[in-house]
């Protein structure tokens, strides 16, 4: 046994594409997720993250590699395993035909122990749609619905795949409020998303992910302190400056231009202080007038670029 | 009809008014925590029903379509025509002989006449089709009766031989004999009474069994499938096989429903007649649908969307609907080989039941046929439906003849 909630090992997920050439969905990932984390797999659309949650649910089969859940084998255990966890696939996959309460009485039925539907309903703030269908609900209550309807049979362990794709950011903020609300109770949370700010802003550790590898793993902090450039000095000026002036002062590493309106400039800097004096010393000398001062910290969009050469979401 | 429709807008308009009320929420007790469940089977096929019923689409190709037929056939008259519709011409100057005639015409249970008195229009109205002959009446004994007809009517024996009938009466009557020596006394000699609607009706079972299990299930599973529904309950600890066998049974019920419901409403609104035991005809209809439902999981494990799933049951369907003899019997070399089609035995087992009375002894052959076809579509389902194949099928699957062929499970 163990205390893991969820253990990928040497995880190879191999598909037959087109012309006889094979796609490694999921090239040799290995990861341990600790009981109560929020953990998320970040990564763009094709990386290899919803293969890896379904292999571990138990939904498909690995090519190689072992996975377990709360000590549980993926294959062998898979039926044991399975009263243990939920699973969220998406908003749109339960039936059209019947109401909330049904739906949740009925996937309720498949476990051996289970909520009230009340109950459920009433934890997302949905009681008052116990009786509407599924296609009656806002894009934000569908989501809630399709998560709560895997909290049927108190799972130790939740896999949400791709909770928040699609909702306008006060749903979305609304939704980290229910996966919170499941970690507070105890509750193990394996989520994937493509979303930078989501993992940032909810998830303990974050598997980053790009053509089935492993690119990174460690807690949002972590991974963005650990770039060289970890700060951002950001600013706006209405007369051109020179490029080569805001490189040479001590402590930026790198400078970008972007020209929306007024020219906007980002000084990337490994740490605030120093550049910001410096910077501050030379428009003073110069008479420059630097709108919009800011120092930022870097994101784990940053944390992308850096690990594989493109943006997230390109 | 207008009391269906009737009820269906009282039922509409309760729905409508629950809807905007706000009905009473259900009571949360507390943070209770978990309660056991009992055995999934009996929650599973209320809600298979429920969905089942509440699915317009189905219900609409599986009950409101054959009751449409049912009704629409229901109120033709197939018994045949039992009168002859004459236009008669009086001559232009009105004779006591003449009138006789006229009168006699008139009187004769076999004809409604119509006296005119220009034959150039009456012969307009028989060139339409609007009567059955055009009958000229002399105005005087010893000249003859014309009778205009047209060859290709429909009637036409029937206006023939009645009056014929008429003349010789006529005749007799003319020549003061009252009582002829010899009359003839015809009796029809048939073993049942049966008319084209009795034909009909267990046609119109096998299509309502046939609409609601391959086309309902090729097209609901497949929805299931797209909507990631499939694989959504293979994540819960719910086998598969009671998820199908929910299904099954309750296409089951609603088939012997469509049953009840096409016999019931033919035989007791409409005239129709049902010579046999129709607990035979449920038989049947279990038999077929076992067959349509695992034709039904072929396609929704062939099919890549709900459109194509549609097309694919159209295209088994459809043939099958006019070759197997729901409204007529194919005849010649095409006949003998529609007859292994699955509709085929169906259709003709019902028929030989609800028209010839045969008990169920006498439709073995008709039985075998059906149950091997149970048997062979159940290995060809088992072989193209996959619960869920995680979307890596998806990419090859095309109905191929040999993806038809059963093989051994793997």
């Amino acid at each position: 046994m163990t205390s893991a909630a969820v253990e990928v090992d040497d995880l190879v997920k191999v598909f037959p594409a087109p012309g006889g050439e094979e796609l490694r969905a999921v090239d040799g990932v290995t990861f341990t997720v600790g009981v109560g984390e929020i953990f998320g797999i970040l990564g763009p659309n094709g990386a290899g993250k919803t293969t890896t949650l379904e292999i571990v649910e138990g939904l498909r089969e690995p090519t190689s590699g072992r996975t377990a859940v709360l000590g549980l084998d993926s294959r062998r255990d898979r039926a044991a395993m399975k009263e243990r966890i939920g699973v969220q696939l998406q908003a749109s996959a339960y039936f059209d035909n019947l109401t909330l309460t049904e739906i949740l009485d009925l996937f309720g039925s498949f476990y051996p122990q289970a909520f009230p539907p009340a109950e459920l309903l009433d934890r997302v703030g949905l009681l008052e749609k116990h009786r509407a269908r599924i296609k009656e609900l806002s894009g934000g209550q569908a989501h809630r619905f399709s998560i709560v309807a895997a909290l049927v049979n108190d799972p130790e362990v939740v896999f949400l795949d791709e909770p928040t794709t699609g909702l306008d950011p006060q749903a979305r903020r609304n939704l980290w409020d229910v996966v919170r609300s499941i970690q507070a109770q105890g509750k193990t949370v394996v989520m994937t998303t493509h979303y930078m700010e989501e993992a940032e802003e909810l998830c303990d550790r974050v598997a980053i992910v790009d053509h089935g590898r492993l690119r990174a793993l460690d807690t949002p902090i972590r991974l963005i302190n650990a770039l060289p450039d970890a700060y951002r000095i950001v600013f706006t000026s209405e007369r051109p400056l020179d490029r080569g002036e805001l490189a040479a002062l001590p402590g930026v590493n790198d400078v970008r231009v972007s020209l929306n309106g007024a020219a906007s400039y980002e000084l990337a800097v490994a740490q605030a202080q120093q550049p910001l004096e410096a910077f501050i010393a030379w428009a003073a000398r110069n008479g420059v007038v630097a709108g919009d001062l800011r120092v930022l910290p870097a994101t784990l969009e940053d944390v992308f670029l850096s690990l594989t050469g493109r943006a997230l979401r390109d | 009809m207008i009391l269906l429709w009737r009820l269906y807008k009282r039922w509409r308009r309760r729905q409508a008014a629950a809807a905007e009320q706000p009905a009473a929420l259900p009571a949360v007790e507390g943070p209770g925590g978990t309660r056991p469940t009992g055995h999934p089977l009996p929650k599973l096929l209320v809600a298979s029903l429920k969905m089942l019923v509440r699915d317009r689409r189905t219900m609409i190709f599986a009950l409101a379509v054959p009751i449409l037929f049912t009704v629409i056939f229901g109120v033709q008259d197939f018994n045949g025509v039992d009168h002859v519709k004459l236009i008669v011409i009086r001559p232009a100057h009105a004779t006591a002989f003449a009138q006789e005639i006229a009168t006699g015409l008139q009187h004769d249970s076999a004809f409604r006449v119509t006296l005119v008195v220009d034959l150039a229009a009456a012969q307009k109205q028989l060139d339409k089709g609007k009567t059955d002959a055009v009958v000229v009446i002399p105005a005087a004994p010893h000249h003859a009766l014309v009778a205009y007809y047209k060859p290709d009517s429909s009637n036409l024996d029937f206006a023939d031989s009645s009056l014929n009938r008429f003349v010789d009466a006529a005749n007799l009557r003319l020549a003061g004999i009252s009582s002829p020596q010899l009359h003839l006394a015809e009796r029809a000699v048939e073993a049942t009474d049966t008319n084209y609607y009795d034909f009909l009706l267990p046609g119109l079972v096998a299509m309502a069994v046939m609409n609601l299990s391959i086309i309902g299930v090729a097209i609901g599973v497949t929805r299931f499938r797209e909507q990631q529904i499939l694989r959504r309950m293979l994540a819960t600890p719910l086998a598969p096989s009671k998820f199908l066998l929910a299904q099954i049974t309750t296409r089951l019920l609603v088939s012997l429903v469509q049953a009840g419901i096409i016999l019931g409403l033919g035989a007791g609104a409409f005239g129709g007649h049902i010579h046999g035991d129709p607990v035979w005809v449920f038989l049947f209809v279990v038999l077929g649908n076992l067959v349509f439902v695992n034709i039904g999981f072929t396609i929704a494990g062939r099919a890549k969307n709900v459109d194509s799933a549609q097309a694919l049951a159209q295209l088994v369907t459809l043939p099958m609907l006019f070759l197997s003899g729901v409204f007529f019997q194919t005849s010649g070399a095409l006949g003998q080989i529609v007859k292994v089609l699955p509709l085929s035995p169906l259709v003709t087992g019902m028929r030989k039941i609800t028209l010839d009375g045969d008990s169920i002894t006498k439709v073995g052959p008709q039985l075998g046929v059906l149950a091997a076809w149970v048997v062979l579509s159940f290995l060809i389902a088992r072989r193209n439906f996959r619960f869920d194949d995680g979307g890596e099928r998806r990419a090859e699957s095309r109905l191929s003849l040999r993806s038809l062929l059963p093989s051994r499970p793997s």
